[in-house]
Formats: structure tokens, sequence, C-alpha cells
């Protein structure tokens, strides 16, 4: 039988039961009423994974339409998003990827972070995919996938143009142009695909699945398509450039070898159409090859670049700042017979150094009586210092400014250089110093304070060559849909009419012809098949040997191309850069480009 | 006949099989994904068929006279230490204890059959030393008749079960009038001791006791399942995602979900309402137990009720609370609901037993 204190008992053991209840019914409430969304959302990041889709990149064509960019599959690594990385993956990972694990830490620190994967690494090699599925096991947040990735078809072809592409990065997003790109997202860094980043990258797609605790995907939740980029056709002609990357990589070669210019690593060219500004070719030395970049720049890579004191990735054409030596008579030319400081016909005594000034020749040479005609195409100094004397720095300033020089011609290329016109105000800027008539001389004949960039000087000549008219270069002919319909043209600079009188115009294409028949400083041009016109230009360099101009249009008559380029210690302009615009005007009068296209 | 029949407890009865038909729906949920790569409910078959086994061995416990039980305690206790002996030498190890011993194609866990044995062997015992436990020291020799069954598990080890028999000892030692003084006096030794039993404890036991007091420690490892287990109940909400909806049972992020986490199951898939009904049914069957308790017709009848309805209740507080995170992690199962024959077989024995004092009750209400 039960005594009365077991019964007492049996009831406060009861009580204590309907308290274990209460507890337990309270806790459930607080969890799943209170607490309910928060776990929600918990298990839909455990089950949930979405993933960034990236949009094919739009393709790079030149003028004919031959690809030079391109988008294709390669494979992806990526971290999941809210998955948290021990220091045993992340050191697993660094070491299959040969990066740094401080690097793999920050992106793992990025994914527990957010709701989107993070990409590690793009393009993988056949063995990383091989020994990161050897390690799937070890590495639960990862995910290989396929993504498109740039390709550059042709290598360093045209690097200069195209730029190169790379992870946008932390700044970039919170910065106004990026916005609302997740982490990881390709972009464009340098020339066109940079300018044109907002065309060519076209729209991220997403795709949400739900996957189980091993990471298999159960089903397909919703998801958007992406959009791929639209495609650009240039107004590059590829044969043209490959042809001139092709020569003036062997005239820079031969030069070093020679022993006569041994640190001509630089150097810049441009061609273009004068008639309407098409930039045809385009090329900077040294170059890169812009695949190196494609889903991150290796150790090695970044070396050859970074360490390389020629600065591969500089754009030459509009950033490098030279003297523009003797191409500079076209602007003193002109400044002096347009405001008929001279006529053609006026001779003027060569005694080997001008009468006001101990001023000479490079050579020393005294040419005696010469008119215009004879002191361009000879490149005489004397003569000019005379001309720059008449016009005055002002006007030789003026006329400078007019055929756009001191300011970017407005290529679509981020980061133009202006280059610079000297005068009194500059020379007193720089250098605390009054101008002197030296100084004219100088300015005269393109030495001294002027620097032009190698764009600017080939727009001056394509004026020149199309009868006094300025077309700005440009580099697009028009945005392309996928199926290569117009998508749109971009908007280019307005064409301008040089201030000048025709006759002004008419003589200096004829000293240019000049320059190029015998007794011309590159008479050696009479050997291509139609005349053409051209000037030599020699830019004095404190620094080591000189920069070696030469620019030419072609034909002489009706010309449709223009060539400026210059090698940098490559000394005289007829000896560095005269022998590449030869032969690939030479190559282009005989169709022999046109053919190869074929 | 008439009268026993009459007697029997059916809010008891009906309580039962409702959490055992229950626990066998939450079952084929958390066990869905395995019957789809199978091709065979092979978790609810024998769950199911131990089921009808279980009751008709209830039903006839209940045809016996709960007194011969007194007969047998003896053996039965040199019967349990054996079998935990067994274990330890010819039981196989899963999930780092040894627990299992298989015969036949059974694989069954004694430690769960010896709880039952236990409570018997113990009321037994405390039965014939009922008049003379006047002072805490009369309680010694009791103390060391659980002592040895206790090490035994905890060897193997089962720190789950070896708390459960301190949770059926001590029930039935409150019944019998063991003072609040002396239980204030205990608790102040253990946390004394408590430094010392920590060398005791095993790694992994140590790293559920720390992931315990914060989760986030291991959340891959040792603090996986709680962090999971919150996640699926505390996901349910109100009405819970359905049944077989749960994502976080379907998709294999809660771990153990048809055994020691079925509670999270039904947390996830029947929401607040669920889990609170079942909750329900458990109140229900403590309340009928120690209603029993109050009720038999003598003491012995008292204690057994009595431990068997604390060991339920330690269960559930146990289980329960180790799903939603307000106790460590051990591997105790939830009465009637989690998978394990061996359990559920124990559970419906103890509940033969409930049910059989009853009959004889004499008429006494809360």
């Amino acid at each position: 039988m039960l005594n009365h204190t077991s019964g007492d008992r049996l009831k406060k053991m009861l009580a204590a039961a309907l308290a274990v209840f209460v507890v337990l019914g309270g806790r459930l409430a607080w969890l799943q009423l209170y607490k309910g969304l928060y776990y929600g959302k918990q298990a839909d990041g455990n089950r949930m994974r979405s993933a960034v889709i990236m949009a094919p990149r739009g393709r790079i064509m030149d003028v004919h339409g031959k690809v030079l960019a391109d988008s294709s599959p390669g494979y992806v690594l990526s971290l999941q998003a809210g998955h948290s990385f021990s220091d045993a993956e992340v050191n697993l990972l660094a070491r299959l990827l040969a990066m740094q694990p401080d690097a793999i830490r920050k992106k793992a620190e990025q994914a527990a972070g957010t709701y989107e994967q993070i990409v590690v690494k793009s393009e993988l090699t056949p063995q990383e995919i091989t020994s990161l599925e050897e390690h799937l096991k070890d590495l639960p947040g990862i995910s290989l996938n396929l993504q498109p990735m740039r390709h550059y078809l042709y290598g360093m072809t045209a690097a200069h143009v195209l730029g190169y592409v790379g992870e946008v990065s932390e700044e970039q997003i919170k910065q106004g142009k990026y916005k609302g790109l997740s982490p990881g997202s390709i972009v464009g860094k340098e020339g066109l695909e940079f300018v044109y980043d907002a065309v060519l990258r076209g729209q991220t797609g997403r795709r949400t699945e739900e996957v189980d605790v091993r990471g298999r995907v159960v089903r397909e939740l919703a998801g958007q398509a992406p959009v791929s980029g639209k495609g650009l056709v240039l107004t590059l002609d590829f044969a043209l450039q490959q042809d001139l990357e092709r020569v003036l990589d062997k005239q820079m070669a031969a030069l070093r070898t020679s022993g006569i210019a041994p640190n001509a690593y630089g150097a810049a060219a441009v061609a273009m159409d004068p008639n309407t500004g098409a930039v045809r070719a385009l090329v900077s030395r040294p170059g890169y090859d812009p695949n190196w970049f494609v889903g991150g720049i290796s150790t090695t890579h970044w070396k050859l670049i970074n360490e390389n004191v020629f600065h591969p990735l500089t754009n030459k054409v509009i950033n490098g700042e030279y003297p523009a030596g003797s191409t500079f008579k076209v602007v003193t030319g002109s400044a002096a017979l347009d405001k008929h400081k001279v006529t053609p016909e006026e001779l003027i005594f060569d005694s080997g150094k001008h009468w006001l000034a101990d001023m000479g020749n490079a050579g020393g040479e005294a040419l005696g009586w010469i008119n215009f005609q004879t002191a361009f195409a000879m490149s005489d100094n004397v003569y000019f210092y005379e001309m720059g004397r008449r016009a005055g720095i002002e006007n030789l300033n003026a006329y400078a400014a007019q055929y756009g020089f001191g300011r970017p011609t407005g290529i679509e290329l981020a980061g133009e250089s202006s280059g610079l016109i000297a005068g009194p105000s500059a020379k007193k800027k720089v250098f605390n110093e009054d101008w002197t008539l030296g100084d004219t001389f100088n300015a005269a004949i393109g030495q001294g304070l002027t620097l032009v960039t190698p764009i600017q000087i080939c727009q001056m000549l394509a004026a020149v060559a199309a009868d006094g008219v300025i077309h700005p270069p440009y580099l697009v002919e028009k945005i392309v849909n996928a199926d290569g319909s117009v998508y749109e043209t971009p908007k280019r600079p307005q064409s301008r009419k040089l201030e000048l009188e025709s006759r002004t115009v008419q003589l200096i294409q004829k000293g240019l012809k000049g320059v190029t028949q015998p007794g011309g400083t590159g008479a050696w041009f009479a050997g291509l098949p139609v005349p053409v016109a051209g000037k030599t230009g020699t830019a004095e360099n404190p620094h080591g040997q000189d920069h070696g101009w030469f620019i030419a249009y072609a034909p002489a008559e009706k010309p449709d191309l223009v060539i400026a380029c210059i090698v940098e210690q490559g000394t005289y302009g007829a000896t560095a850069s005269g022998p590449v615009v030869y032969e690939v005007l030479e190559d282009y009068l005989t169709g022999k480009l046109k053919a190869e296209r074929k | 006949m008439r009268r026993y029949i009459r007697n029997l407890d059916w809010i008891l009865i009906w309580t039962i099989l409702l959490l055992s038909v229950t626990g066998m729906v939450l079952i084929a949920s958390a066990t869905h994904g395995d019957a789809l790569v199978t091709g065979q409910n092979r978790f609810v078959q024998r769950q199911g068929l131990f089921l009808l086994a279980d009751v008709l061995l209830a039903i006839g416990i209940i045809s016996l006279d709960y007194h011969s039980l007194k007969r047998i305690a003896l053996p039965l206790y040199g019967f349990t230490v054996l079998l935990l002996l067994g274990v330890m030498f010819f039981g196989h190890a899963t999930l780092g204890a040894q627990r299992w011993i298989q015969i036949g194609p059974v694989t069954f866990q004694p430690s769960e059959f010896s709880k039952a044995f236990m409570i018997v062997c113990l009321a037994a015992f405390l039965d014939e030393r009922s008049e003379y436990l006047e002072q805490w020291k009369d309680y010694l020799p009791a103390c060391l008749f659980m002592l040895i069954p206790f090490f035994l598990v905890l060897r193997q080890p089962d720190l789950g079960t070896a708390l459960v028999f301190a949770a059926i000892a001590f029930s039935m030692f409150w019944v019998c009038g063991f003072k609040v003084r002396w239980i204030a006096v205990l608790t102040g030794v253990f946390v004394f001791a408590a430094p010392v039993l920590w060398q005791f404890l095993h790694e992994y036991q140590r790293n559920r006791i720390r992931v315990f007091l914060d989760p986030e420690l291991d959340p891959y490892g040792a603090g996986y399942h709680v962090i999971q287990s919150k996640i699926a109940i505390g996901s349910g909400m109100l009405w819970g995602k359905g049944w077989m909806q749960g994502t976080q049972s379907q998709l294999d992020f809660l771990p153990e979900n048809h055994t020691d986490f079925i509670f999270a199951v039904a947390g996830e898939e029947f929401g607040f309402v669920g889990a609170i009904f079942i909750l329900l049914l458990y109140m229900i069957l403590i309340w009928r137990g120690m209603t029993i308790a109050l009720n038999a017709e003598d003491r012995f009848g008292t204690l057994l009720a009595t431990g068997i309805t604390g060991m339920y209740l330690f269960h559930v507080l146990v289980n329960v609370g180790m799903t939603i995170g307000i106790m460590p992690v051990t591997g105790v199962p939830l009465p009637f609901l989690s998978y394990g024959v061996s359990s559920l077989t124990t559970n419906m024995l103890l509940a033969g037993v409930l049910l059989n004092i009853n009959v004889r009750h004499t008429r006494l209400q809360f």
C-alpha cells in the first residue's frame, strides 16, 4: 500500500514533469514562432545554391569581320556562398592552384558573407581540373563550372587596341560604373575591352538550384538566362595590323643585332585612312599577350610585364610623348607659307648654320642656296630655323594647335596623352626661363619642349593627305548584335577643315612628295610601285640614342593610307622607321595584304 | 477477465498507439530518400513489424501478474549484468560506441533492454527494504546495486543510458522519501567532482558538452547536429512544411533524422502545432503513468510505475531538449517515435507493465 509521503511526492513529480513540458513548449515557441523566419532563411541557405552565369563577352572583329577576340567555355573554380572554409581547405586549395593562401582566404571570407559564389580562378588547366576533382570530397564548398572565357585568337596582335579583361575589383563595384556586378565578374581593364565594357559585357544570368547535403543538385529553381554582349567591328585591317607588327619586330631586331641601335625595344606605329580617320593598324612595342590576363595573370607573366623597363602595357601610340623632330616641319612650313612669310621660290642661303645663332644642321652639312621644296625634301634645319623666326613662336603654336597638337585626338582609348605645345609661357612655367630665339629655332624643327604622340603625328599627316581636313582617328566601326546585324554606330567626333589656304596644303604635299624622290631624305621610297609622300624625323633624346620617326601617306595622289612610325632609340628616322614604313607600304600597294586576306 | 478489460487504462493505450503511429509517419518521411534509392521502405516495414509483435508482447504481459516480476528480479539482475558484459566482449561498434549485439538477422541494443530490467530489479530491491529507508546511508546498498550496470554501460561508452539509469534510480528514491536536503548535498558534491568527472569523459563526449554550450564552436563537426536540428525545427514555423516536404530532413541536412533526431522532422514538417501535439501526447503518457503509480495496489507497483514513468519523462526531456538545443547531444531515443526496434520493444514492454499494474488498481485520483 501507498503511504502518504509517496502520494505527495508523486504529485510533486507530476508538477515537475509539467514544468519540463512548459519549458520544452516555450522553447519550441521561441524557435518556431519567434525565430521562425530566421531559421527559414537558414534552411533556404542550406538547400539553395545560387550561381552566376557569366554572359559570353561580345566578339571583337576587324573591319572585314575577322574575329580577334572571342568567348569560349572554360572551367571556373568558385567558392559556394555561405560556406565557411577551414584553414585546411584553404591551404589545400592554395596548393592545388599554386596560389597564395592569403588570396584564397580573402575570397573565402567573401564567400562566407554572400549569397553568391565567388570565382577563385578561371581558365583552369586540365591538370588543375583533375587534381581538384580528386579532392572534391575534401573541399565540399567549391564548385567547378563551365563559364565563357575570353580568348584573344592572335595573342599579342593588336593587344593595345583590344586591351584585356580581368576580375572586377571591390573598389570598382563600390564606384558607380560597375554597380550591381557580383564579385568575380569579368570586366574590361584596358583598351577597347575597358572603354566598351558595358557593350561587350552583356548581362550575367543567374541559376538557382536546390542541393542536398552532399551538394548534389536535386532540382533547378527559378533562374535567369544570361544575355550575351554585343560585338564590335573595328576599323582595323587584320592583315595590315599583322604585317605592321611583323615588319616592325623584324626591323627592331635588325637594329639591335646590327649594333646600330642596341636599345631599340620600344616603338609605336599607327596607320589610318586619311579620308575617314579609320585606324587600320595600331602597334605598340614591347607588347604582351592579353590571354595572360584571362583567369588571373601568373607570377611569371606578371614579372615579364612588370620588370620590363620598356613598359609593355603602355600604349605608346597614344601615351608615348616624343619630340616631333623634323616631321614638325609640316607645321612650321604651313605657318610660314600660310602667313606669306616666304614664297616657295625664295632662296635662302644655308652656310651650315644660321646667321643669328650658332645652330646648324644635324650632320653639319651646308646646302647653299635652297628653296622650300629642296629644304623640305632634304630636311634642312637652317632653312626652317629661318621659317620659325619669320613666322614667330605664336604662329608656330597656333598652327600646331590647328593640326591637333596639345590635346587628345579623341580616339576611343582611355587615358590618351595631350602632348605639349611649348611656348614662352610653358618655358617660364617649367624652367622659369625666358624664351629665346634659339627656342624658336628648336621649336621650328620639332626639338625642344614640344611633345607629340604618334597618333597626333599621324592625324597631322592625314590632314595634309586629305587636303586640309582633319578626320579624327577612331577604332570602332560599328556595334553589332550576335547575329552580325548592326546594333549601333558609335558617334564620332566631327571632322574639321584646317584654316589653311589650299595653296599651302598643296605646297606641303609637294614637299612631302619630294622627300621620297631622288634627292630627298627618303629617296629610296621611289622604288615603290606608286609614288608616295613622307617625312623623316629624328627626335633628340637626352637619355639615350635619338628616336627615329618616319611618316608617310600613299599613294601620293588620292591617298588612302597614312602611317606614322617611331622607334625609340632607333637613331635617325630614315634608318630606324623608314624601312618599316617602306615594307608595309610595299605590301599594301602591291596588293599582297589583300591576297593574304583571301 | 471482464474486470481486467474494464480496468485497462484506455487513455494510456490510445496515447501509446497514437505516438507509435506518429512515429511510423515520421520515420516514413525521414527514410523517404532511402526508400526511393532502395525501392523498399525497409525502416518502416521493420518498425511496423516490431510494433505489431510488441503490441502482442504487451498484451501477453498484461495477462500475467506483475508480482511475479518480484520473484525473477534477482536472476534478471544477473542476466542484465551478463548481457552488458556480453556487449563489451561480443558487441560490435557503430559511431564509436560498442552497443550492438547481433543474434541471427537481428541486431539489438542490450542497453535499451537493460533499462527495463533495471527498473524491475531496483523496484524489487527497494520494495524489500522500504521499511528501512530512513537515513541517507540506507540508500547506499541500492546505489551500489545500480552502480555495476551503470559503469558497464558507461564503458560502452553510452553516457545516455547511464544517465537514464540514474534518472530511474532517482525517481524511485524520490518516491521512497529521499530528502531534498540530500539532493542538495549530492548536487554540491557533483559540482565539486565535475572537473574530475570531466577527465573520465571521452573526447567526443566533452566536445558534445562544449558545443552544447556553444554550437558555433564547431559548426561542421560536433555542433553540426544541433545547428541543423534547430534550423529544421525553427524553419517549420507554425504549420510546418508538410509531410515529406521538410528540406532539412529530405535533403539530408539533418543527420540521424529517423532515430535520435526524429523530433526535428516533426518540428520541421508539422510545425509548432505538430510538435506541441506530440508533447501533449507525452504529457498524457506521463500523467497516466503517475496516476498508475499513485493508484497501484502495493508499493512494488508504485515503484515500478514510477521508474517507468520517470524513464519516459527523462527520455522526452533529454531527446527533445537535445533537438531544440537546450540539452547536450546524447544518444537517447524518443520513446515510441524514434526508429529502433530495441527501444520500441523495451518501451512497449514497460507500457505493458504499466497497464498490468493498473489492472489491479485501487481507485485513487489526483
